[in-house]
């Protein structure tokens, strides 16, 4: 007696260890995995210049991000308004790094993964300690605490002189197996690295959301009141988000801080921390593939309304004032359009479009 | 088997008394149910035990340990586990899910675990998913499985309700109007559920409920309180002929 593990129908489990499967199909699974083996082998076969390769690893970079905002804001339920200040914490451990033993230290050029988890490492601690108040906080309180991190985050940046007074403080190259990535390799090296970290994390939160450390950040986010009476400490658990969120900033700024080869304040600035929000309610909050999606589309919004508005200055003269107000304009109504009519995100079509192909032909 | 005895218990709040100098001693093994009018501080007494709220005065223990000033948590860990009246349950989360989350302090493996999952992590949750099949099996929830909760009618939620609480595997189950805004039907099959859990899994029940009828077939031990004081108990037949009870549930002639 055997299971038909390729299709929906006919597909059954006689354990339960065999329904806690991540891909219930070998559809799905095969899908996947073509999916992050494509991911791997295009740069092989289309060049895209250092220009766009840039793009990419900002939009990879940001997924990094973004996948802990929705941890700590979508599965939690916590509000944050200080995800870049917390991005910025793990850049600067880089940098502070760099300041202190030089810009091409050992470590810094060899060690880079451990200084990447040494980054996420100092993210969750700050994370767990600006997450303290909710022990005591709840809703918009609790996200104007974070927000008060942003702004301490800023003006500490901006007026130490350790900090190079929120100037940029020099990063150096990093070496691979082949000896030092040269300046023409770096978007591509750093192209690969990323998405090894992005594959890693991205099932590491997955099989989070299939543990007790997962479910218990949608108990706190559904009712607190009835969490504490599982048997969790519904503060605890609060912190506990919030240090897991500020992990995955940690290591999505460091990364930043390795790919520009320096770090400057004016890339964790509370327009950064509104912007990953963004990308969380685009992409869909409290869901996985969400994180994934926000920062693409809004990445690709912003590129696309850059040209549009370079195309247009330079043809309409007369509007090219206009034409630099087209971005902030197309992202705030990128963002009231979404809360207002699909307020589950992209992953919401993603998951209708999912169940259409899994019935197909029938309806329902 | 333990005994759960709360004594002189007053919990103010401000100028007023939601309980004034309470007691009430909670046998083990029976069902023991708490009436009264509205506001007369049932559904507080209920949580000054699960630690909900903490009482101004006077004492609770349970065998060896007090828990006047415990937390909600810790009481739940220690074997006590309550359903509410108005349902406190996780709607973003399938039935499933919700019970599970009742299993939180059983699947005992680290963060690292459940990052990797495959191995102690699950091993133990395949473990606790037994366990939680067999209250789904015992409540009859087997449909639903799979459903959203937000999703499911007001009398299934109300038994998720009561077998999320079951799932913590407690030796003493509160349940606050488990009852209550439920068909003739339904209110059979929960008196069924709290028939069936005394005597096959020998659990202690305590029964806040407005229907008077269920309170005096099942309930071995009954108090009675308005306006936050004790004024009657007994069994059913001794609290059913008491005048002080008659009088403040009909009022005087």
């Amino acid at each position: 007696m055997s299971a038909n593990r390729w299709l929906a129908t006919g597909n059954y489990f006689t354990s339960y260890r065999e329904e806690q499967r991540i891909f219930f199909t070998s559809l799905d699974r095969t899908a996947m995995a073509l999916f992050i083996l494509g991911l791997f082998l295009w740069p092989f076969f289309i060049d895209v210049g250092n220009k766009y390769m840039l793009v990419i690893d900002n939009i990879l970079i940001a997924v990094i991000a973004v996948m802990g905002l929705n941890l700590v804001t979508g599965f939690a339920g916590l509000i944050s308004i200080g995800h870049a200040a917390f991005v910025g914490v793990g850049a600067y451990t880089i940098a502070s790094f760099a300041r202190v033993f030089g810009e091409n230290h050992f470590l810094l050029s060899h060690a880079w993964p451990v200084m990447i988890l040494a980054a996420g490492a100092m993210g969750a601690f700050f994370g767990a300690i600006v997450g303290l108040p909710a022990l005591r906080l709840k809703h918009l309180y609790l996200a104007i605490a974070t927000l008060s991190f942003q702004m301490i985050f800023e003006w500490t940046m901006k007026f130490m002189d350790f900090f190079n007074q929120g100037q940029t403080i020099a990063v150096g190259r990093v070496f691979w197996l082949t000896g030092e990535v040269s300046r023409s390799a770096h978007y591509i090296f750093w192209y690969y690295a990323i998405l090894v970290l992005i594959v890693l994390v991205g099932f590491a939160v997955r099989n989070l959301l299939r543990t007790r450390y997962g479910r218990c950040l949608i108990a706190v986010r559904d009712n607190d009141r009835a969490a504490d009476a599982m048997g969790m400490h519904p503060g605890l658990t609060k912190v506990y988000a919030f240090a897991l969120a500020g992990f995955l900033a940690g290591v999505a700024g460091a990364l930043h801080a390795y790919l520009y080869r320096g770090v400057g304040v004016e890339s964790f600035t509370l327009h950064h921390s509104i912007n990953y929000l963004a990308m969380a309610i685009v992409g869909g909050l409290g869901t996985l593939p969400g994180s994934f999606m926000g920062p693409l589309a809004i990445k690709m919004l912003d590129m696309q309304v850059e040209q549009l508005s370079e195309w247009a200055s330079s043809h309409l003269a007369f509007a090219a004032n206009l034409a630099t107000a087209l971005k902030p304009l197309s992202f705030g109504l990128v963002i009231v359009l979404f809360l207002m009519f699909e307020p589950r995100g992209i992953a919401n079509w993603w998951r209708i479009a999912r169940s259409y192909v899994k019935l197909w032909p029938f309806r329902y | 088997m333990t005994q759960l005895i709360v004594s002189d218990v007053t919990l103010t709040f401000g100028g007023l008394n939601a309980l004034s100098n309470v007691d009430i001693t909670i046998e083990p093994g029976i069902i023991t149910s708490i009436i009264g009018p509205n506001g007369a501080g049932k559904t507080s007494i209920l949580n000054c035990i699960s630690g909900f709220y903490h009482p101004s005065k006077g004492q609770i223990v349970y065998g060896e340990r007090t828990l006047t000033h415990a937390s909600p948590h810790q009481i739940s860990n220690i074997g006590i586990a309550r359903a509410f009246q108005n349902l406190e349950l996780f709607r973003g989360l399938s039935v499933l899910d919700n019970l599970l989350l009742a299993r939180h302090q059983n699947l005992r493996y680290s963060l690292l675990h459940a990052i990797i999952f495959f191995g102690k992590a699950s091993r133990l949750e395949a473990e606790n998913r037994a366990y939680v099949e067999k209250i789904i099996n015992f409540m009859e929830l087997e449909p639903y499985r799979k459903s959203m909760v937000g999703n499911l009618s007001y009398g299934v939620q109300k038994r998720v309700e009561v077998a999320r609480a079951l799932t913590l595997a407690p030796q003493l189950l509160l349940l606050d109007e488990p009852m209550a805004g439920m068909n003739i039907e339904e209110k059979e099959d929960i008196v069924r559920f709290i028939l069936d859990l005394k005597k096959e899994w020998g659990v202690t029940v305590v029964l806040v409920e407005h229907d008077l009828g269920v309170v005096m077939d099942i309930s071995d031990q009954i108090y009675v309180l308005d306006f936050g004081e004790l004024i009657g108990s007994g069994t059913p037949q001794e609290v059913a002929s008491d005048p002080r009870v008659i009088e403040a549930y009909i009022g005087e002639e």
